[in-house]
């Protein structure tokens, strides 16, 4: 796998003797050239098929089976210890002597890790793995769910309120006080802030918003994602979101670790106050989760007593917005807003192709529509042929029966 | 209030071809709404009309060896372009360090990150180092602070969120694509515009250890099931989030048909109780 | 005794004078009303061959208009031909020849006697109920003054006439042409009478003078993007012509009923517009003395103005959103009997507000932006213009330099729905053997977006680049299916050095199948309705060929109301779909509405906003098909029929594949 792939061409190039009017080759004057050019050049490695099927091999099944997108188990077989690949009976893994520190700094907003965070905790274990580390998690607030996620070390940073300026501090003197081969931020909002601001204060390079991620290689796009960067991990990383897989394996001790950080002075931040979304209020096009109502919606105070009980966005087809029943700001399609939101909800909504433009990078589409044929219920992952307006009646109650049921345990 | 705004060499996204970053004119938008309420116009007024406004306290700094399309930000509301030439591999930090610290500006206004080159977002952090001056990222709306010298900002967070801090200045801060939409470009008001060019810093980049392909695209990584689960369920989970012809139900009763939404709903998670 | 050297009657004598003094008084008026256009910008008019041809530009291409309303023509023929003809005789009967001559005086009778029936036709139209596009106020009284002066002269002239046999009635009827007359005159200034001293001046200045030689002279004007100031602002920035034009509004409301923006309750009024751009030009202007009906929901404005004072803005004389509104479909244009060029007009302030002010509806500015970068109003790559034809063999003219026809695709061809208009035309092109290509990645926009929304210095690049890429291959013309584009590419380039044979895809298949290239079959049962694409119909007059070409697929084919020249816009046109300007209805909705009442059930289009803008209309509606994709149904329909005669001569086993042939269905039926 490490060995490097042949490159016939350049060897016979190298073998050519200059300024003959025919190609004339010297084989024997041109082999020191050769070892000099291949161990120089830096030509593609060699791929190992054998290798990499190895390492795809699912263990613990009675037949042969391979799963090539696994990327977790691209790790170097011999990395994993051995016991954990014959019995899965070991309930914590304990890296006692870790070789190095693999640092990650999650989000964790509550102390509670995202998605993204156990994402990028995941690609810190596929780092440490490789030779021996451990994981570190560095959070304000240490959760539970850490060991889960794949963490080894746990150490907490005492910053009061939003001070990104105040962290960065902190991390800066945890990189340089302990050895940490490499650290890993989510590209997030504050992960993206912290990484820079490390960044800057370190005076290393990061590697921003990673979108592959190897022990070996590591890749980001650049110049408006029209090239690919690629190297070998560097100290600091940013993770895109869903570039890496969370750990899936068994979890780690999670133990804290004690290290004495400096104290500091305050920054420029003289307050600081989260806003949280108003579903109600914020604009489509930043909106999560967004229903909208289309020309099989009557009776629109009903509507809007489920937008507000589904805690959602209101929006509505050309259609509604043209009656005038809602606002044109509420309008979904090519001649609307077109939406980023994570879910779709449409009620009465046929889905012209200017409305199905405006909804095509929402990722979970839900239609209730009376026509079987309409394009809006082909488009939806869970599509109901019924009568918006009777449905519109039933989720409400559904919805304020649950939450009665949970207000009296 | 003396602001500047820095202004990278982008790329239009589909084409390729030079263009200004729009977060970049976004922040024109905004530094003109937060001088003219400064100057206690309604900033409505302030941000539509580009014809009024004082040269020079909003001023435009370029580091690169063309300003190109970035001229048209001129259009966009800036009055006053300064690029500062160096050459096409140049560090654009030294020169626009040295720029920036040659007059003294209250606010540093910046993108997000650039769209063209390097595209990682570090250049604002390491001005503001370089520069001594505090920096927060993300604005997606500036206003006049409750004290003399603060500056209030909205900070713009995923899905809709916002944080509301108040700062202390001078400082640097990066604009959100939240911001405002840019003021509409007006030809005239380019060619109006004031572009001066400057002797910048030549700093050579060190050669990095970076290997530089074609992009391609990566599959999303999709919520699959652990490594362990058997190849039904995986095929299931792979072809699942990928298919958009997902379940239909004809004629429910509207019981059932709630039932199901909210199932689904609470599965995908937009829907926590 | 000299009867022939005196006058006939002293009151006749003094008619005359009366008539005399009153044209001094009309003539000083018009020269008040006439410096004020000395305010417009100095243009090179050819007066010589604008006067020379004045009479043949009234009496043919001005009555060629009226003449749509025969009661309208009628009604100012008399009134028109009357009171000219009777006050012009009447001050030639100062010449004792003329004036001593009793029969000369019945002359003048009978024409007093033809404008007073025309006075009373206009009065029978405004009274007792005034039509809601008549303008009320001074043109309400017209018929009145009218009346007065045409009976009083005819009592004066018929008493004349008879030498004096009626003295009791003469004289009263003196007093009451003077009032009659004096209140025309006064009229001259601001009310109606101005129309026809402004009318005839701006026949000779008109801008656009090819529009009386037979051409369709619709292409703007190029703007000089190095002038001080672009666009109008001011009254004073128009050219002097165009103030000429302004004024000779008469506010008969035809352009406010062709108006589909009008129509949708959008703030925009053709002739409103006109009468605050003429109104405008008066010192200390305001649009109080307007009496004709509003904007459609207007949006509150100051109403004041000078010849100087900017026109455009709350403050001003004019919302914003009543330029924005507009689709430039020129219905207006096409119906106004004055030749006023509402058209030209918005797009000079649409200009100004573009370039110098970036005053842009919201929505309207980020394709502008796309534009000026990746040369596309939606920002996708050039290269994906031809991904509606995978699966399609589509020859790059790159490949060859050269090909017979080069086939222009426009912005439809990224639409899903357009993209299967252009791939009905692809195979078409290629059944026929036509030997065609794209210029594929190097196909930019034509501009027509830009340029409608006043941005014409992106309008020029792309026009100089266009013209450049063109300049590369050798073809003989070019295709399209995209009107716009065929009007930028065939009359807008020429100003920019790029003349082009271009031919719209139905005229280009018209040929085909009359040239026995195509053959088709006939579609079964199918009742059609053509929409005239205002760029193809109004722009270009093509109207005929799309007809002719439907009627040879054999199908039933439908007029609406509107139609030919006259059609109404879709609301695709002009940018109006981006500048999304809020009204009470939407355009496509009001002309499916006319589609749909001629009982067709399939409206052809021959234009992707067209397509677009019809195909959003939702509800029970007829099917939008594009020409290309009926001609493709009717050849297919053709081949399969052919098929079966083919397989009917064979054997028995030729006999099941044509039945099974039959059993697939072979043509589609609306």
């Amino acid at each position: 796998m490490s060995r490097l792939r042949r490159d016939p061409r350049m060897e016979r190039a190298a073998h050519r003797i200059a300024g003959t009017p025919r190609p004339r080759f010297d084989l024997a004057a041109a082999s020191a050239a050769t070892s000099a050019a291949t161990s120089a050049a830096p030509g593609r490695l060699r791929r190992d098929p054998r290798g990499e099927e190895r390492l795809a091999l699912v263990p613990g099944t009675p037949r042969r089976r391979l799963d090539r997108t696994q990327r977790v188990a691209l790790a170097p077989a011999g990395a994993v210890p051995a016991a954990a690949m014959a019995e899965t009976a070991p309930r914590l893994v304990v890296i006692a002597e870790p070789a190095y520190l693999v640092a990650v700094v999650p989000d964790a907003p509550g102390g509670r890790l995202t998605p993204h965070d156990r994402q990028v905790i995941g690609a810190a274990r596929l780092l440490a793995d490789a030779g021996g580390g451990a994981v570190l998690a560095l959070v304000e607030m240490p959760g539970e769910d850490l060991a889960a996620a794949g963490v080894d070390r746990v150490l907490g940073l005492p910053v009061a309120g939003y001070d990104p300026e105040a962290k960065a501090a902190l991390l800066h003197a945890v990189l340089d006080g302990l050895d940490i081969r490499h650290a890993l931020l989510p590209e997030s909002a504050d992960g993206a802030d912290l990484a820079r601001r490390l960044a800057a204060l370190t005076g290393e390079a990061l590697f921003a918003g990673a979108e592959s991620l190897t022990a070996k290689a590591i890749t980001r796009a650049a110049q408006g994602r029209r090239i690919e960067q690629r190297r070998a991990p560097p100290r600091l990383i940013t993770l895109a979101a869903d570039a890496s897989a969370p750990h899936g394996g068994a979890p780690h001790e999670a133990i804290p670790v004690v290290f004495a950080l400096p104290t500091l002075a305050p920054g420029a931040i003289l307050s600081a106050e989260f806003v949280p979304a108003d579903p109600a209020s914020v604009g489509l096009d930043e909106a999560d989760f967004v229903v909208s109502a289309g020309n099989g919606v009557h009776d629109f105070t009903a509507f809007r007593a489920l937008v507000a009980a589904l805690n959602a966005t209101p929006g509505a087809s050309r259609m509604v917005c043209d009656a005038g029943l809602m606002p044109r700001a509420a309008q979904v399609g090519a001649s609307g807003t077109v939406l980023d939101a994570r879910c779709y909800f449409a009620l009465g909504i046929a889905g012209a192709p200017q409305h199905l433009q405006g909804v095509a990078r929402c990722e979970h589409v839900v239609a209730v529509n009376t026509d079987l044929h309409a394009a809006m219920i082909e488009r939806a992952g869970l599509a109901i042929v019924a009568d918006a307006q009777k449905v519109m009646p039933a989720l409400i109650d559904a919805l304020t029966g649950a939450g009665a049921a949970e207000a009296q345990p | 209030m003396k602001i500047a705004i820095l202004f990278s060499a982008g790329r239009h996204a589909a084409s390729g071809r030079p263009a200004p970053v729009p977060v970049e004119l976004q922040a024109i938008r905004l530094a003109r709404e937060l001088i003219g309420q400064a100057a206690g116009d309604a900033a409505g007024d302030a941000a539509g009309d580009l014809s009024g406004d004082a040269p020079g306290v909003i001023t435009g700094f370029h580091a690169g060896p063309d300003a190109g399309p970035l001229k048209d930000a001129l259009g966009h509301g800036l009055s006053r372009l300064v690029q500062l030439s160096i050459g096409a591999q140049d560090d654009p930090l030294p020169s626009l360090a040295a720029a920036l610290g040659a007059e003294r500006f209250d606010l540093v206004l910046a993108g997000r990150s650039g769209q063209g080159g390097e595209d990682a977002g570090l250049l604002p952090y390491a001005l503001a180092r370089a520069l001594g001056l505090p920096i927060v990222a993300d604005a997606c709306a500036l206003a006049a602070g409750p004290q003399p010298g603060t500056l209030s900002l909205e900070q713009a967070l995923p899905r809709g969120a916002r944080r509301r801090l108040i700062l202390r200045l001078p400082a640097l801060i990066t604009v959100h694509p939240a911001a405002p939409a840019p003021l509409p470009f007006a030809f005239a008001a380019m060619r109006r515009g004031m572009l001066e060019t400057r002797e910048g810093v030549p700093a050579p980049r060190a050669a990095g250890e970076v290997e530089e392909r074609a992009y391609r695209a990566r599959p999303k990584l999709i919520a699959k099931s652990a490594a362990g689960a058997s190849a039904t369920e995986r095929l299931k989970a792979a072809t699942e989030a990928a298919s958009s012809g997902g379940r239909l139900l004809v004629d429910p009763s509207p019981e059932d048909a709630a039932r199901e939404i909210l199932a689904h709903l609470r599965q995908i998670g937009v829907l926590r109780h | 005794m000299t009867p022939i050297m005196n006058p006939a009657t002293p009151a006749a004598f003094c008619l005359s004078l009366v008539i005399l003094s009153l044209a001094g008084l009309a003539l000083a008026l018009m020269a008040r009303r006439a410096r004020l256009w000395c305010a417009g910008r100095p243009v090179p008019v050819e007066w010589a061959r604008g006067l020379r041809a004045l009479p043949k530009r009234y009496l043919v291409d001005v009555h060629h208009v009226v003449g749509r309303d025969p009661y309208a023509a009628r009604m100012h023929a008399l009134a028109a031909g009357g009171l000219l003809g009777g006050s012009g005789l009447a001050l030639l009967a100062l010449i004792p020849a003329l004036g001593g001559a009793r029969l000369y005086w019945a002359l003048i009778a009978l024409a007093f006697a033809g404008a007073l029936a025309g006075g009373v036709m206009v009065g029978r139209r405004r009274y007792p109920a005034r039509p809601a596009r008549l303008s009320g106020g001074r043109f309400q009284i017209l018929p009145l003054l009218l009346t007065f002066y045409a009976a009083g002269g005819f009592l004066v002239a018929f008493d004349a006439a008879l030498g004096g046999a009626l003295p009791a009635l003469a004289w009263p009827a003196l007093a009451l042409a003077i009032a009659g007359g004096l209140g025309l005159v006064l009229q001259i200034d601001r009310g109606p009478m101005r129309h026809a001293f402004a009318g005839a001046a701006h026949l000779v200045v008109h801008p656009r003078p090819g529009r009386f030689e037979g051409e369709r002279a619709t292409a703007l004007a190029p703007l000089d993007l190095d002038a001080p100031r672009l666009g109008v602002a001011t009254p004073a920035d128009f050219a002097f012509n165009r103030l000429v034009g302004f004024d000779a509004c008469i506010q008969c409301g035809r352009c406010e009923t062709a108006c589909p923006a009008f129509a949708a309750g959008q703030p925009l009024n053709p002739k409103r517009l006109i009468q605050d751009l003429a109104a405008a030009l008066q010192p200390n202007a305001t649009n109080a003395t307007y009496k004709g009906s509003p904007y459609p929901n207007a949006r509150a404005v100051a109403g004041i103005g000078g010849p100087d004072l900017p026109l455009v803005g709350a403050g001003a004389m004019i919302h914003p959103d009543t330029l924005w509104s507009c689709t430039t479909c020129r219905a207006c244009v096409e119906e106004c009997p004055m030749m006023i060029e509402h058209v030209d007009a918005i797009i000079d302030l649409r200009r100004h507000q573009t370039l110098e002010l970036g005053a842009l509806p919201a929505k309207a500015s980020p394709p502008l932006m796309e534009l000026r970068y990746a040369d596309e109003p939606g920002g996708r790559a050039l290269a994906a213009r031809t991904d509606f034809a995978a699966g399609l063999t589509l020859p790059l003219i790159l490949a060859t330099g050269r090909a017979d026809v080069l086939l222009w695709l426009g912005e439809g061809a990224y639409e899903l729905r357009y993209g299967r208009t252009l791939r009905a035309l692809v195979t078409l092109l290629q059944m026929a053997g036509v030997d065609f290509a794209v210029l594929g990645p190097e196909e930019r926009d034509c501009g027509d977006l830009a340029r409608r929304l006043g941005d014409e210095a992106t309008f020029q690049r792309l026009a100089a680049e266009n013209i450049a890429t063109l300049a590369r291959y050798s073809f003989s013309r070019i295709l399209t299916a995209d009107p716009h584009a065929l009007h930028a590419l065939r009359n807008e380039y020429r100003a920019f050095g790029g003349a082009y044979e271009v031919i719209h895809h139905t005229a280009f298949l018209d040929g085909l199948l009359a040239g026995g290239r195509l053959t088709v079959g006939a579609l079964h049962e199918a009742r059609v309705t053509y929409h005239d694409p205002c760029y193809l119909g109004r722009y270009n007059g093509e109207i005929d060929a799309p007809r002719r070409l439907l009627d040879r697929l054999g199908l039933a084919r439908l007029e609406m109301e509107r139609a030919g020249k006259r059609s109404m816009c879709c609301g695709g046109g002009g940018g109006a779909p981006v500048s999304d300007i809020e009204g009470e209805r939407r355009i496509p909705d009001i002309r499916m509405a006319q589609a749909a009442a001629t009982g067709a059930g399939i409206v052809a289009v021959a234009c992707p906003q067209c397509s677009a803008m019809l195909d959003g209309v939702t509800g029970e509606r007829p099917e939008v098909h594009d020409i290309a994709e009926l001609v493709l149904m009717a050849v297919e329909a053709g081949s399969a029929k052919a098929a079966r005669k083919d397989a009917a001569g064979k054997d028995v086993a030729g006999k099941d594949a044509a039945r099974k042939d039959a059993a697939r269905p072979p043509e589609p039926v609306a």
